[in-house]
């Protein structure tokens, strides 16, 4: 009983962690219509950043503070800019596309330009295990959920209780009526785009001291990601929380119950299965049909 | 008389707003009926929950007495409905002759017969035909995307009578069009529903088209009939006026 | 316009024909790859040019079908129906991923076959009994037809610029028919095509079964080509780089993959020198067509030739 404690907790954990990811990816798909692709290769980046500051002499906190920052420049701004709005007069099929040459381009220039091999990531708080009601768990997957929960609810606030998060929630539902109500929709699209770039950061420091900053770290990031957000619903932010968490823990469990040589393979059930059963995901709505 | 469409209490909303409410009609066979009323009022919701473009929040759709609310445009069209549009009409990388088959080609045989049959499902002397009714045999094996707008819209019309219809409902099909053209669209029109004997149902602005064109006339205002009748008494009629003047 | 299109596909096929009498070994097997990943190529043109949609499992398929030829040519089958069979598997396994996933809106395909492909890889690895794992399947032998036989390099390149040949005629003939037509209505104007009756659902996924069964049969040249098969080869980068492929070619053109698969097997080579970036070039490449061209070489090709040659008949108002 303990041990599934543990194991829910650390489940926990990483599910806020891909709920974060989840999260940012639904908001950047609701308000520009824009698949991305590279989200994975997204929170694989700044752990990077992070480490070249870190290289450069800086300490531990003011990286993670200059990796927040170069993240909304590049994967925010410059995303945007230079790859999101060139495309979108061709269509969503064009973008897609080029999200996914750009999730190729982020994992081979990583491997050449740091390394193709692990690197260690210094952690948020030293390891150590604290006992909570007879069961010993960990301060680093309490520390992630710290973090994670207080972003979710400081993203709640702004979206909810800030006049500029009503309007950019206003954009995601319909950007033709926002546009005649006065809301200044393409500043609110970059915004998402810009939160995506924090949402995305923060995720990579909280990660990458359990997975350690590898190049491919993208390839299970992203998918989880696509998955969480279908699962949750895929036009709903409070859908990607939720199945952000319930993939988190379901792959934990999992671990611990399954053979390890299909570890990976659980989510992908749970995808199909989603699919099949229930396409618009637990709190999604069945969209009206265009086609 | 039988008929061929019919609507019952067809409600529709987007979120807070009621955009179709509780609008119940018939359509007979060989009538064209005219479907007008100011912007907003409901005339193209009422005609995508029709043709299953949006799936409504009440009410029922018959054609023939066979109920079809909420099917798939392309099972309603093999039922025998057709339509035409608003925008977006024609398919500009292929011939005029190739829209033409293609409207029709998928109500002949099945997946497999059109994949081992012939390159014109069987097609090319009817859309040679269809071609000729519309005057446009000149630019039979023109891309459809060099037509010009009044052009694309009688290929439009045509692609909808390929299939041999029950049903047509033309969307605004007087928009934009010239005054040239637009005459010789409706002179095709009503030459097609005379030899067919075909049933229309036409949403429109343009007053002149439809009351030339149209053997009945259903105003809609905010959701509702709010009139029904000849042409020549619904233009008369206060209630219309006060509804197209006051907004 | 049309003659020109001709002359150089002439051209091409003479080129195809004589070229490996005056290239050495390697030469030699850099061609046979590019036309079995040509045929790969042609089943994703036709899921992702002619239906729209995203396959990131094309290079799993290509894997079912490898594995499939190498599983079942030693113990006795003949190729011709380890060949079929391969194609037979990825067409039901394509028709069964597909039927839900396009249900929906939301590009699903795109996240169905990459879960899929991951999953293919996982099973490839781990179930060494049947696949061997990670230490693949060794000695796949090339195959022999009434006593010609395909072990030499010239003669397998024959045998697969022959299947290419067929391959390639029978999609042409396809897309010739009304199929064709009712893709392209597909593509352009899926609204309008509905509104015929079109069933764009079953046509998308017939479009995906058959591009798939295309990868599988790649997959079935594939494994005597390389003659070593190991689970490694057919991840998510397969699946990328024929993607890529397609795009860089031209999708949505008969003649695309051709293009894109060449360009795919001669980067590598010319970009010897800086081992590990062309991928990175490659993807910066696509990056930047996406953003100009969308429509690729052939598509580029068009548009110039539109440009300068003189000016065809116009519709008279």
């Amino acid at each position: 009983m303990a041990s599934f404690f543990q194991l829910l907790v650390s489940g926990l954990a990483t599910g806020a962690i891909y709920a974060l990811i989840a999260v940012g990816f639904t908001l950047v798909w609701q308000t520009s219509q824009t698949i991305n692709f590279a989200q994975g290769e997204f929170v694989m980046l700044p752990a990077f950043f992070v480490l070249a500051a870190m290289n450069a002499g800086a300490p531990f906190w003011l990286a993670a503070a200059i990796s927040i920052v170069v993240s909304i420049a590049v994967l925010g701004v410059l995303f945007k800019l230079a790859v999101v709005d060139p495309m979108l007069k061709y269509g969503v099929l064009p973008l897609v596309i080029s999200t996914i040459a750009l999730s190729l381009l982020l994992k081979e220039g990583a491997k050449e330009f740091y390394s193709s091999q692990a690197q260690p990531f210094p952690a948020l708080v030293p390891a150590a295990d604290i006992d909570i009601l007879g069961a010993v768990v960990s301060t680093q997957s309490l520390a992630v959920l710290a973090v994670a929960i207080v972003t979710v609810v400081a993203l709640n606030l702004l979206l909810n209780r800030t006049r500029l998060g009503r309007q950019m929630q206003a954009t995601a539902q319909n950007s033709t009526l926002a546009r005649i109500l006065g809301i200044p929709v393409e500043r609110m699209v970059l915004y998402t785009f810009l939160i995506n770039a924090v949402l995305v950061a923060i995720a990579s420091i909280l990660i990458s001291p359990i997975y350690l900053a590898k190049f491919n770290n993208g390839d299970t990031l992203g998918l989880a990601a696509f998955i969480a957000a279908i699962i949750g619903g895929f036009n709903q932010v409070r859908g990607a929380i939720l199945g952000g968490v319930i993939l988190g823990v379901l792959d934990n469990l999992s671990a611990a119950y399954i053979s390890s040589q299909y570890r990976g393979a659980f989510p992908l059930v749970i995808l199909i299965a989603v699919i099949l059963l229930r396409p618009q995901g637990l709190l999604g709505r069945v969209e009206e049909r265009t086609i | 008389m039988s008929a061929v469409l019919q609507v019952s209490n067809l409600r529709k909303s987007f979120g807070g707003i009621t955009a179709v409410d509780g609008v119940s009609f018939e359509v007979r066979e060989g009538e064209i009926l005219g479907i007008i009323g100011p912007n907003g009022s409901g005339k193209s919701t009422l005609f995508n929950c029709v043709l299953g473009q949006l799936s409504p929040n009440g009410g029922e759709v018959r054609v023939d007495g066979k109920p079809t609310t909420g099917m798939r445009p392309c099972d309603l069209n093999r039922l025998g409905v057709s339509r035409t549009f608003q925008l977006l009409q024609v398919f500009p990388q292929l011939s005029v002759r190739d829209n033409l088959i293609l409207a029709g080609q998928e109500h002949r045989g099945t997946m497999l017969s059109r994949l081992i049959g012939r390159a014109d499902a069987g097609l090319g002397d009817a859309a040679d035909q269809m071609i000729a009714f519309f005057r446009l045999s000149h630019l039979s094996s023109a891309p459809a995307g060099l037509l010009s707008y009044g052009q694309q819209k009688l290929l439009d019309a045509a692609m909808a009578f390929m299939a041999g219809p029950r049903l047509v409902l033309l969307d605004e099909p007087a928009g934009g069009v010239n005054l040239t053209m637009l005459g010789h669209l409706r002179e095709r029109l009503q030459a097609y529903h005379a030899e067919r004997k075909a049933t229309f149902v036409v949403i429109e602005h343009q007053m002149e088209f439809v009351m030339a064109l149209c053997t009945r006339v259903l105003v809609l205002a905010e959701g509702r009939i709010i009139a029904e009748g000849a042409p020549r008494d619904i233009a008369r009629n206060p209630a219309v006026i006060e509804a197209y003047l006051g907004h | 316009m049309k003659w020109l299109a001709a002359g150089a596909a002439a051209a091409a096929a003479i080129f195809a024909l004589i070229a490996p009498l005056l290239l050495k070994p390697f030469g030699i097997y850099l061609i046979s790859m590019w036309a079995v990943l040509t045929i790969a190529a042609l089943g994703l043109n036709l899921t992702l040019g002619y239906a729209g949609q995203v396959s990131l499992a094309q290079g799993a398929f290509v894997g079912i079908g490898a594995y499939t030829v190498a599983l079942l040519t030693p113990v006795g089958c003949p190729f011709a129906l380890a060949f079929l069979a391969a194609g037979a598997l990825c067409f039901a396994v394509g028709w069964v991923l597909g039927y839900p996933a396009l249900r929906v809106q939301h590009h699903y395909l795109a996240f169905v076959t990459l879960a899929f492909s991951t999953l293919v890889f996982l099973v490839l690895r781990n179930e060494e009994w049947l696949t061997g794992g990670i230490y693949g399947i060794n000695g796949v032998a090339r195959p022999s037809f009434f006593g010609w036989s395909t072990f030499k390099a010239l003669n397998f390149y024959y045998f697969s610029l022959g299947m290419l040949a067929v391959l390639a005629a029978a999609t042409w003939w396809m897309l010739r028919s009304p199929w064709g037509r009712a893709f392209v209505a597909l593509r352009e104007n899926p609204v309008r095509a509905l509104s015929l009756g079109l069933d764009t659902r079953r046509y998308t996924l017939m479009a995906f079964a058959i591009g798939s069964s295309l990868g599988g049969m790649a997959g079935a040249l594939y494994a005597p080509l390389v003659q070593f098969i190991e689970p490694v080869s057919f991840t998510l980068g397969l699946s990328f780089n024929l993607l890529l492929m397609v795009i860089v070619g031209g999708s949505g053109y008969f003649f695309g993959p051709f293009v894109g698969a060449l360009i795919a097997v001669l980067l590598p080579e010319w970009m010897r020198v800086a081992q590990g970036y062309y991928l990175i070039v490659y993807a910066m490449l696509v990056m930047v067509m996406m953003a100009f061209c969308p429509s690729g070489i052939l598509g580029l090709l068009e548009r110039a030739l539109k440009a300068f040659a003189p000016r065809g008949k116009e519709a008279a108002p």
